[in-house]
């Protein structure tokens, strides 16, 4: 075989491989939409079962060497954002977000290592918590992982979570962002005094508060003064990229 | 069946109006529209969300007056604090009512539990505690002992309580049917003198189609023992799958009441 025959040969196989990826990458994105943890599972659409789903696909990307940058951008967010598009129109129902969201929890966990060995950073700590008197967490635990997937480092503190140790957190690990969650009436007043109490101590200035659930609305964040009420999920990573330009 | 009808709560926009205005005729107009439907309790929450605990009072009473003046049908107080349910119990003229609700938590039981003694309430106790809405039949059956230890101890007669095991939408968490079915039998069988009550319609929520999961929770309710519901009395469909579940489940003997629905 002559030199150059073989450059080529390897250029080949460079484009094959970096195909590869590329469609490794999209089957991850595709499967993200369709919900797909494992193999085993239905899709959004019917007939999937039995094709590797996301962790399958992960492994694979992993064991390939895909960038994990690329996969968080190309495959998680991108899908992501698409399952938010399809929610707001009503295409998709709390369960079928539910489905592309442990997706792409379980992608994030599977990566975690690889980024961190890359040196990949955070977008920035995200406290969240259900505040005091209040124990609904659905739509608290729908953010986090939400949130998670879109590259924050999401701390959860629970429900029924004290004025105090809201604001502990907040100086413990200096996190830019806060989110409040409460859906009774009787509760979401907590969160004014959260605001209040951060103002007090002098740490109103280093983090965004965001607020959300049912009772609550733009008017009552501005109320109480937060920065930010937060219809669902995906208006909370909008809303937070707003802050950071 | 028991049927507590569940429209009059100040957390829907339009019941917050009648409250705030305090429009007593369409108040008592939706009450009794419950109770033509079927209602054998009338629930009043009148928790606005906006106005002190004084304002909560006040709305409390006069709600309680305005529809025990006009109806015979009785109330259940909805409300998590001692203060506005114990003015809504003093505006009662006619019984039984009800108290909805105590949780298994401690200070819940030392205030609520004893109201019910006192007025002679039947009560609606939720088995949940400080930590929330337990995942397991195990740990709801846990909070139940512990309302059933409150209950003995401040002598309200075991069959004045209604455990509430709790309904979680199956959106967001496949499990949540069957726990709470589960929970509904098993406490049947532990407490057989004590009965059961569930707000049965947040099972659907988030889904399409929401009558007929409604319709279908009711069914496998009523096979569990349930004793009593939270719902909608103007909702057709899920008051037919009371009548059709409970013909099936032999709680409807000779068939009467299943037959006089087509008669009427």
């Amino acid at each position: 075989m002559n030199p150059q025959a073989l450059r080529i040969k390897s250029i080949n196989y460079q484009e094959e491989s970096s195909v590869n990826h590329q469609e490794l990458i999209e089957k991850i994105a595709f499967n993200v939409i369709q919900g797909r943890l494992e193999a085993e599972d239905e899709g959004f659409d019917a007939g999937l079962e039995g094709q590797p789903a996301v962790t399958e696909l992960m492994q694979q990307a992993l064991e390939q060497g895909v960038d994990p940058k690329d996969i968080v951008i190309g495959a998680l967010t991108r899908s992501m954002e698409m399952v938010g598009e399809k929610f707001e129109r009503n295409e998709y129902l709390i369960p079928d977000m539910l489905a592309s969201a442990e997706c792409v929890g379980a992608a994030m966990e599977m990566l975690a290592p690889h980024l961190m060995k890359a040196g990949i950073k955070s977008k920035g700590k995200f406290i969240i918590a259900t505040v005091a008197g209040d124990l609904h967490d659905i739509g608290k635990n729908i953010v986090a992982i939400m949130l998670k997937g879109a590259g924050y480092e999401v701390i959860d503190l629970g429900t029924d979570v004290s004025v105090d140790r809201i604001l502990e957190a907040v100086r413990e690990h200096q996190a830019p962002y806060v989110g409040l969650s409460a859906l009774l009436t009787t509760t979401m007043r907590v969160m004014g005094e959260v605001v209040q109490k951060l103002d007090e101590q002098g740490l109103r200035q280093q983090v965004k508060v965001l607020i959300g659930g049912a009772p609550t609305s733009t008017e009552f964040a501005q109320q109480i003064g937060a920065d930010a009420y937060c219809k669902d999920a995906f208006q909370a990573i909008d809303k937070l990229k707003t802050f950071k330009s | 069946m028991i049927i507590i009808g569940e429209k009059l709560n100040a957390t829907l926009p339009a019941i917050k109006e009648i409250i705030q205005q305090q429009d007593t005729d369409r108040l008592v107009a939706l009450a009794q529209q419950q109770a033509s439907a079927g209602a054998d309790f009338i629930d009043i929450n009148v928790g606005t969300g906006i106005g002190s605990q004084a304002d909560e009072v006040q709305a409390m009473q006069w709600a309680v007056s305005a529809i025990q003046e006009r109806l015979e049908t009785p109330l259940c107080l909805d409300s998590a604090d001692p203060v506005v349910l114990t003015a809504g119990l003093q505006a009662i003229n006619h019984g039984p009512a009800m108290i909805n609700s105590t949780k298994a938590e401690q200070a819940s039981l030392d205030e609520i539990v004893p109201l019910a003694a006192r007025y002679d309430a039947w009560l609606v106790a939720l088995t949940m505690d400080e930590a929330g809405i337990p995942k397991t039949v195990e740990d709801r059956l846990q909070a139940a002992a512990k309302i059933m230890e409150a209950i003995d101890q401040h002598g309200v007669p075991r069959p004045h309580l209604f455990f509430d095991p709790l309904v979680m939408p199956i959106s967001t968490d496949i499990s949540y049917g069957l726990v709470t079915l589960n929970t509904v039998s098993a406490l049947k069988e532990k407490y057989p003198e004590a009965k059961t009550v569930l707000g049965l319609s947040n099972i659907s929520f988030g889904l399409p189609a929401r009558p007929r999961i409604n319709a279908a929770f009711m069914h496998m309710c009523l096979y569990s023992g349930l004793d009593a519901a939270i719902i909608d009395p103007l909702d057709d469909i899920l008051m037919a799958a009371v009548t059709t579940g409970e013909v099936l489940v032999g709680r409807d003997r000779r068939c009467r009441r299943y037959l006089r629905a087509f008669r009427s």
